[in-house]
């Protein structure tokens, strides 16, 4: 089974809730978790892990480059650029490798053959390796300045799969970026169901709405872990817009200090304050979720 | 002139920065707030303001003219994103989700009129009043599409368009190229981030990006108390940005979030700190006056 953690906005806690349900969940079941935020990576960070196993680089970016030699500085390429990414420097056409997105418009209509050529590019790298409980992450990190295509995601998915079939696995839980784009896209794409992360504020309202519009696109089932639970008493529109769609609710999880805290101890907040509230709710979820979605 | 808040991780407090620096700036300059955060647009609901006077932004989508189509596949061979697939025969179909709206295909067809100039809605860009004396562009994907970049790049350029003496951008998280693009063309990046090893990891890539770009930054660390506030002075100084601020955990931030009241306004001790930044980044432009 592949099953996604996904929010719409950053920073709601998504990587931490994902790494107390591994940890929680790694006895029983045989996984491999999958970080899909190559922007920021982080599930690294909150499982502890110091070194990759493997690192494979990614060259599938492409840039657009313009012979200063042979331009003849006409300024088609920079009319033409769907993303204005072609600028004037000292009387010089150059495109910006920080915004190009590769799409050859400019070498298409550029009057001088071989002036503009299209490179491939490193856009970074994808790794993996054998977490300190046992089971298997791939991630990822671009390179700064590159597009995060959702191809990324993709290639990470592959790996893990691969890794599935080697080790006899049978489920990938996959931790996907903020937003909606392509690389959440592609994290959603193929899953089995989505389970959104939210907390009770009218921007994570707003943002996980957009996600779950998303995870209907791909008609699969999500449910709800509402996290930071009780930092805003009064704000209910978050589980009544929940109870509306017929999301289930997997749990609340309250704001506790213990989180933080166990971030920069580099562990899930499960293992290092394993008496906490929130280390009692997410054990809640955690029972929910072998209930309800593992079986 | 434009200035950029950005910060790499999500959730660091990049929104909740810029409309409160936005506010306090606005004494200073005629002003106009850019959300490019078109995944997650969020100063709107901080703003406690509804979107307001809409736009689409429609990209190029190529529609075959099969009367007219030679079934040579050039369109095919040239599409970077592989968006066009072509039967046996050479007859080509479109994946609309694929499509980037380049027009590459539509370039190098040797047929005019076999590709016609379809549309595909990719979002909306708005340009909404506040009540705190700026207007606020907000950049909106449309749920279901994959691209940013052109969402970005229409946004920034309706508040270009206003002609404001500054424009302040807010960006997504972390640095992908529609960060990369949000930040073109700024004099300064202020830096948000947590000294927790996330924030830290994310606040280092953003100052990266500064740098590769040649645009100096500062950093601003919010929840201060929380984590190792040293170890972001240690990297900020590696990149040559200052730390100009320290907000601490604070619930009043909290508590004026949630009311839809930005803090900068209030009497509560902590709207100092946003006055303090507003000022330092008005010392950095150059007076303002």
């Amino acid at each position: 089974m592949q099953l996604v953690i996904a929010s719409g906005k950053g920073g709601v806690g998504k990587s931490t809730v994902t790494a107390s349900l591994l940890y929680l969940l790694k006895d029983e079941y045989r996984f491999v978790a999958v970080d899909a935020d190559a922007d920021a990576p982080n599930l690294d960070l909150l499982l502890g892990v110091e070194r990759w196993e493997e690192e494979r680089e990614l060259v599938g970016a492409k840039v657009a480059r313009i012979n200063t030699e042979s331009c003849i500085r006409c300024g088609i390429c920079q009319e033409r650029c769907p993303y204005d990414c072609i600028k004037v420097i000292d009387g010089d056409y150059v495109v910006s490798e920080l915004t190009c997105e590769g799409c050859n418009v400019c070498g298409l209509v550029c009057p001088v053959p071989g002036t503009i050529s299209l490179d491939e590019v490193r856009s970074g790298v994808v790794r993996k390796t054998t977490t300190r409980y046992g089971f298997p992450l791939i991630s990822a990190q671009l390179d700064v300045g590159r597009p995060n295509s959702g191809k990324l995601v993709t290639e990470e998915k592959e790996w893990a799969k691969k890794l599935m079939g080697e080790l006899g696995l049978k489920h990938m839980v996959v931790d996907s970026a903020a937003g909606i784009g392509c690389q959440v896209i592609a994290s959603i794409g193929g899953a089995d169901l989505t389970i959104l992360v939210a907390e009770p504020t009218p921007a994570s309202l707003s943002d996980v709405q957009r996600a779950y519009k998303v995870v209907q696109h791909f008609r699969q089932p999500a449910y709800l872990i509402i996290n930071k639970a009780d930092f805003n008493p009064g704000f209910t529109a978050l589980r009544e817009w929940a109870e509306a769609e017929g999301i289930p609710i997997l749990g609340e999880i309250p704001y506790d200090r213990a989180i933080p805290r166990s971030m920069s101890m580099l562990k899930p907040f499960v293992e290092a304050f394993p008496d906490s509230k929130a280390a009692d709710a997410m054990r809640e979820i955690a029972e929910r979720v072998r209930e309800e979605i593992l079986k | 002139m434009q200035i950029a808040v950005s910060g790499g991780k999500g959730g660091t407090g990049k929104s909740t920065v810029a409309i409160n620096l936005a506010i306090a700036l606005r004494e200073r300059y005629d002003l106009v707030l850019a959300d490019l955060d078109v995944e997650a647009p969020n100063d709107h609901l901080l703003l406690g303001v509804e979107l307001a006077n809409e736009e689409p932004v429609e990209l190029f989508m190529p529609r075959f003219d099969y009367g007219k189509c030679t079934r040579c596949r050039k369109c095919a061979e040239v599409c970077e994103e592989h968006a066009i697939i072509t039967m046996r025969d050479g007859t080509p179909f479109l994946m609309p989700n694929l499509c980037s709206g380049c027009a590459a295909c539509e370039i190098v067809c040797p047929v005019p009129g076999a590709i016609l100039p379809g549309k595909k809605l990719m979002g909306h860009t708005y340009l909404t009043e506040t009540p705190y004396g700026f207007p606020l562009v907000t950049g909106r994907l449309l749920e279901g599409e994959e691209r940013a970049m052109p969402i970005v790049s229409r946004a920034k350029k309706r508040a270009q368009g206003l002609g404001k003496e500054l424009l302040m951008v807010d960006t997504a998280a972390g640095t992908s190229n529609t960060v990369s693009k949000a930040l073109e063309d700024s004099r300064l990046i202020i830096a948000v981030t947590e000294p927790t090893p996330l924030g830290i990891h994310d606040g280092e890539l953003i100052l990266r990006l500064a740098k590769l770009m040649e645009i100096p930054a500062v950093v601003v660390v919010n929840r201060s108390d929380l984590g190792d506030v040293a170890k972001v002075h240690e990297i900020a100084g590696e990149y040559g940005a200052e730390v100009i601020a320290e907000i601490p955990y604070s619930e009043n931030i909290i508590r004026s979030y949630v009311k839809g009241r930005p803090i900068v306004l209030t009497d509560y001790p902590e709207a100092g700190l946003f006055r303090e930044i507003a000022s330092r980044v008005v010392e950095f432009l150059g007076g303002g006056e």
